[in-house]
């Protein structure tokens, strides 16, 4: 998807997660934080030319959405766009420092993903703070990239 | 997880999707997909079909052969939680327009999947 989608939906999800609290609604406050993370992934990977900006969207590693002849959308093998999680699927070859270190901050909250979420583990107060961290670091990250002099993002 | 504990599970993500506005039409898809696989695991459970240790994840990741034995629990709440899945990439991960519509009849069909697992909560 291109960048400005990406930053479109880092920004509401954000808007988002301001209105959830961590705990009464944490399987919500999760989801939208690791959205928000994915997405500021995805847009670093464009950025950086490691992955393509176009406007196809995954349904799972290799398979895309991608206009047909008639302008619906049809499920297509694509070179790699959007990844669905850091990870999913992997993006081979080397990565920028910062895109690394910004795929490393997703791990932490993915890492919380299936107990909290899917599993029995109870959400804490400190496991949604290190979510929270890692997604201010992440955002951090994109948003030092996207104004980098010489390689700042122009929509 | 146990049948209660996805009950509870899901209506916590119900009360969070009504925090949603109308420019979060993601989240509220997300929630649907997330509610309604609490309330397929409820009403599998309850069913006897499966047990606490075999919580479905997401309908497209089934065996053809689990997909077709729940299918004979439930199969309007099971090609319910598929049809919201299939929302997902476009309006999701993806910017095609219409994401609010989208969101509704995602929204729409959760409740399917919750009013038949209520059916089922005076087996309880």
């Amino acid at each position: 998807m291109n960048i400005a989608s990406h930053l479109d939906k880092i920004d509401r999800f954000e808007k988002l997660r301001a209105r959830l609290d961590p705990m009464e609604d944490f399987e919500l406050w999760f989801w939208s934080t690791m959205n928000a993370g994915t997405n500021a992934v995805n847009a670093a990977l464009h950025h950086a030319s490691a992955t393509k900006a176009d406007d196809v969207f995954p349904t799972q590693p290799g398979v895309y959405l991608v206009p047909g002849k008639n302008g619906e959308l049809v499920s297509a093998y694509h070179a790699p766009g959007d990844v669905l999680h850091v990870g999913r699927p992997k993006i081979e070859g080397p990565l920028p420092e910062d895109v690394t270190t910004m795929m490393q901050a997703m791990g932490v909250i993915e890492h919380h993903r299936d107990p909290c979420i899917r599993g029995e583990r109870e959400p804490t107060r400190a496991i949604a703070d290190e979510c929270d961290a890692a997604l201010r670091q992440c955002l951090g990250l994109l948003r030092k990239r996207m104004a980098t002099p010489g390689q700042a993002w122009k929509p | 997880m146990e049948a209660i504990d996805h009950k509870q599970r899901a209506e916590r993500i119900e009360r969070s999707i009504a925090k949603c506005g109308g420019e979060d039409h993601e989240m509220k898809i997300e929630g649907a997909m997330l509610a309604g696989t609490h309330w397929v695991n409820f009403i599998l459970h309850k069913l006897g079909v499966t047990k606490g240790e075999q919580d479905v994840m997401h309908s497209y990741m089934l065996t053809v052969n689990d997909l077709r034995k729940y299918c004979v629990a439930d199969r309007e709440a099971l090609e319910a939680l598929a049809e919201i899945e299939d929302i997902r990439p476009a309006h999701v991960r993806g910017n095609v327009a219409g994401g609010p519509a989208a969101a509704a009849h995602a929204l729409a069909l959760l409740g399917k999947i919750r009013a038949n697992a209520l059916k089922l909560v005076p087996l309880a």
